[in-house]
């Protein structure tokens, strides 16, 4: 052998390029999802019937790009029969289709419960909420970054902005619960927020799964190998939340 | 310009077409020729007596005296008797001078000795196996030197390095996945050489032992030494002198007897007939036991 | 078996080094590397076959159920691990029966009725029984590819050894065929330890259960061949699997 076989040439080989344009493909979904959930959450911030109809109707490429996403992995799959971290990056990225498609639809929803006019009242709720919007695009924008640039450190720290957003979460549903008590006046604005917040959960979760999928990719190793298990039990018996840190909820 | 290269290029070549026509006509004539005298004039005798008589007295027909025809009984035995003794010395010697070359040599220098010596042997004149032969058993045991074991002794000589060479090439041609096969199945090498691999060789080695058993047919040298002048009576025992067709050929040609140089003519035609069969023979052996080996 | 610091060489050359591999019991274990390095030397030390190259020499041990094979008569350990080859090669002067009751015949004097039912045994275990059973007189060269394969299979099962041994051996063959030597071999490993040498990695995916890769004479990893193809240890290791080879 005259090579080292190993030896970085900075060529592509293998199934590099092939791998490249699927990642390639996720990142252009995940750019999408991403600006559905941004635009989803200020049209309803807003209150701006506009602004969610342009959210709604880009469900329909949403949807467009998960099925791409789906049949061009499985060509490669079938086609290639790849082994190791083209195999894993592949599997990875078919399940992380689902959760980019998710983080899209979620982001359609918050568009969908848009009434017309902003709410004025409910300011802490509404600062609370925003909170919730930017360190979830954020995550979102981390994961697809970690995905595209093959960075594992990136993603294992969303982690611990998901349980962030986790505290928020409780926090926004005490809010909201407290002041449905105070006013009922306000139910039609406070049910939304409960569905707002929780999709900002919900996100925040998906994007962490495509995390997990990337860590996959480059190390083989699965979830349960470098997170704890943890319970969870119902918020109502947990009571209020502690400022800061302290235990997941 | 053009016409001209292509003119001569065509005329050369059909020039050679020709001259090479001819020279194939120049390598048939005197086959032919032989083959055209030798039937000529040994077809007078062609007859049953030919195989059922012994050698006549001499006589040349003159007017009111017919001679006898006589038979070529007793060459005919001798020559039978000379090759099975040759074939029976030499096959065992060359095959296994065969096996060694090509099965337990392999590679190595003492396979290309063998093969180096058996062309060397190959290349000694039949006279001078006949005179070492003599030589030998003069030493060894005057009164048997001139019988038909010198004899057929003498054209063992000659038929060794054939049947090696024979043989070599038959062994070489089995394919070594063969032997990897059978050695695999936990068959010893000895068995995996005789029993496997020498009878997928089988047909090269019979074709091999056909073509030495014609060549000594043949073979005249060493029998005008060694064999003494047994034609005249029937053979009586292999330390005694014989007799073969060749021999009888010069016997008889060089005689002043009309009918003893007849039935030379007649020995030699059956002579050529012979191997004329024996060819052929080995020939179609090698296809037919091939063909058949293969399950065709 | 177990296989302990063992080199092979051709002459001066080295052709594999100090490999140490256990090769799990009644399982397939699938040897993979790039051309050239090492898996037929490998291989035919297992059954000491290499040694019959002229110049060829072996260095190491291999043990069997305990006992080193280098020590014992290379004839004997031929009976217990056996072979099939990269290219077909049933006796061609022998019919199909024959052929699968040589090792028999040829390493004792059995009566018609043993080599009966080891005949019949072998060719069903080589799932050839059917296709032959009226003709099994007829010539070994009669057959296709593939079955002349399982022909060979056979024989080499008819032996009983206690490993099976196969270097390459669909290479030569179509697709169909080597589907159906490929779902023979997931049945021999009831009853055989078999290991299997092959230039095709999605078959030693499909076929084995343990796999060993080889580069440049060395052991490089081995292990069960899911974790092998998922999450190689070895950066060469993958580097080979994901064809990113220089």
């Amino acid at each position: 052998m005259n090579k080292d076989p190993l030896a970085d040439t900075g060529e592509p080989r293998g199934y590099d390029l092939e791998v490249r344009h699927l990642k390639d493909r996720a990142v252009r979904m995940g750019g999408w999802a991403l600006g559905m959930v941004h635009d989803g959450w200020h049209a309803y911030d807003e209150g701006d019937l506009a602004a969610a109809q342009k959210v709604l109707d880009r469900a329909g490429p949403l949807d467009q790009f998960d099925e791409d996403m789906e049949h061009a992995t499985i060509a490669f799959l079938v086609l290639r029969q790849p082994a190791a971290v083209d195999l894993r990056t592949a599997a990875g990225l078919l399940k992380s289709t689902t959760h980019l498609d998710r983080i899209g639809r979620l982001g359609f929803d918050m568009a969908r419960i848009t009434s017309s006019g902003p709410s004025k009242e409910l300011s802490e709720l509404r600062s609370l909420l925003q909170q919730m919007d930017d360190i979830v695009e954020s995550m979102i924008h981390q994961t697809i970054e970690a995905l595209n640039h093959d960075n594992v450190e990136l993603a294992r720290q969303l982690f611990t902005r998901d349980d962030a957003v986790d505290r928020m979460h409780r926090q926004a549903n005490q809010l909201i619960i407290a002041n449905l008590e105070k006013d009922p006046a306000l139910v039609r604005r406070l049910a939304g927020d409960l569905l707002v917040a929780r999709h900002f959960e919900r996100i925040a979760d998906n994007a962490c799964k495509v995390g997990e999928k990337t860590i996959y990719a480059l190390t083989g190793q699965r979830r349960s190998e470098y997170l704890p298990r943890h319970t969870t039990r119902p918020y109502v018996l947990e009571g209020p939340i502690p400022p800061s840190g302290g235990a997941r909820g | 310009m053009k016409f001209d290269r292509f003119a001569r290029r065509k005329y050369f070549s059909n020039g050679m077409a020709v001259l090479t026509g001819l020279a194939i006509v120049a390598i048939m004539v005197p086959l032919a020729a032989v083959i055209y005298e030798t039937v000529l004039l040994g077809g007078s005798v062609f007859n049953v007596d030919l195989f059922t008589k012994g050698i006549p007295q001499p006589c040349t027909p003159l007017a009111g005296v017919t001679c006898q025809q006589g038979g070529l009984v007793v060459p005919i035995e001798g020559s039978i008797l000379l090759m099975g003794l040759s074939a029976l010395f030499s096959v065992p010697i060359g095959i296994g001078a065969a096996i060694f070359a090509v099965e337990y040599a392999g590679e190595r220098k003492s396979a290309r000795i063998v093969g180096i010596v058996a062309d060397v042997l190959s290349g000694v004149p039949s006279i001078v196996a006949g005179a070492f032969i003599y030589a030998l058993i003069v030493v060894y045991d005057p009164t048997i030197v001139f019988s038909t074991l010198s004899g057929s002794l003498a054209l063992a000589v000659i038929m060794i390095p054939i049947v090696t060479r024979t043989c070599e090439e038959a062994l070489r041609t089995v394919p070594n996945s063969v032997r990897e096969a059978a050695l695999a199945l936990g068959i010893s090498r000895w068995k995996t050489t005789l029993r496997i691999v020498l009878v997928s060789a089988l047909p090269g080695i019979v074709t091999g032992v056909l073509l030495a058993v014609a060549r000594a047919a043949g073979e005249a040298a060493p029998l005008l030494i060694l064999l003494g002048n047994g034609c005249e009576h029937p053979l009586q025992g292999l330390s005694q002198e014989g007799c073969a067709l060749p021999l009888w050929i010069y016997v008889g040609a060089t005689s002043s007897s009309q009918n003893l140089v007849n039935l030379a003519w007649g020995a030699a035609l059956l002579l050529l007939l012979l191997i004329l069969v024996l060819s052929i023979a080995s020939r179609l052996t090698l296809d037919r036991l091939a063909r058949r080996m293969r399950g065709e | 078996m177990e296989v302990l610091n063992l080199s092979a060489f051709y002459g001066g050359n080295r052709a594999i080094q100090d490999i140490n591999l256990k090769i799990p019991d009644r399982k397939v274990t699938a040897i993979i590397g790039p051309s050239g390095c090492g898996k037929s030397t490998l291989i035919r030390c297992l059954n000491r076959l290499h040694e019959t190259t002229p110049k060829a020499r072996v260095d190491g041990s291999v043990f069997l159920d305990g006992e080193d094979l280098y020590k014992l008569d290379p004839t004997l350990v031929r009976r217990r691990v056996g072979m099939v080859f990269q290219k077909p090669n049933p006796f061609a002067t022998m019919s199909i029966y024959n052929n699968v009751s040589a090792p028999l015949r040829f390493n004792g004097r059995p009566t018609r009725e043993q080599m009966d039912a080891v005949v019949l045994r072998s060719l069903k275990h080589a799932a050839l029984w059917d296709e032959v059973k009226d003709r099994v007189d007829s010539a070994a060269t009669s057959l296709s590819g593939g079955q002349q394969q399982r022909l060979c299979i056979a024989r080499a099962l008819a032996a009983d050894p206690e490993v099976l041994l196969m270097d390459e051996p669909c290479s030569a063959l179509d697709p169909i065929a080597t589907a159906k030597i490929e779902e023979l071999i997931g049945q021999l490993k009831n009853d055989y330890t078999v290991v299997i040498v092959t230039h095709n990695m999605q078959q030693a995916a499909r076929v084995s259960d343990f796999t060993a890769f080889l580069y440049l004479g060395k052991l490089i990893e081995f292990g069960p061949t899911v974790d092998v193809f998922e999450k190689p240890k070895e950066h060469l290791t993958e580097s080979y699997i994901t064809g990113r080879f220089g």
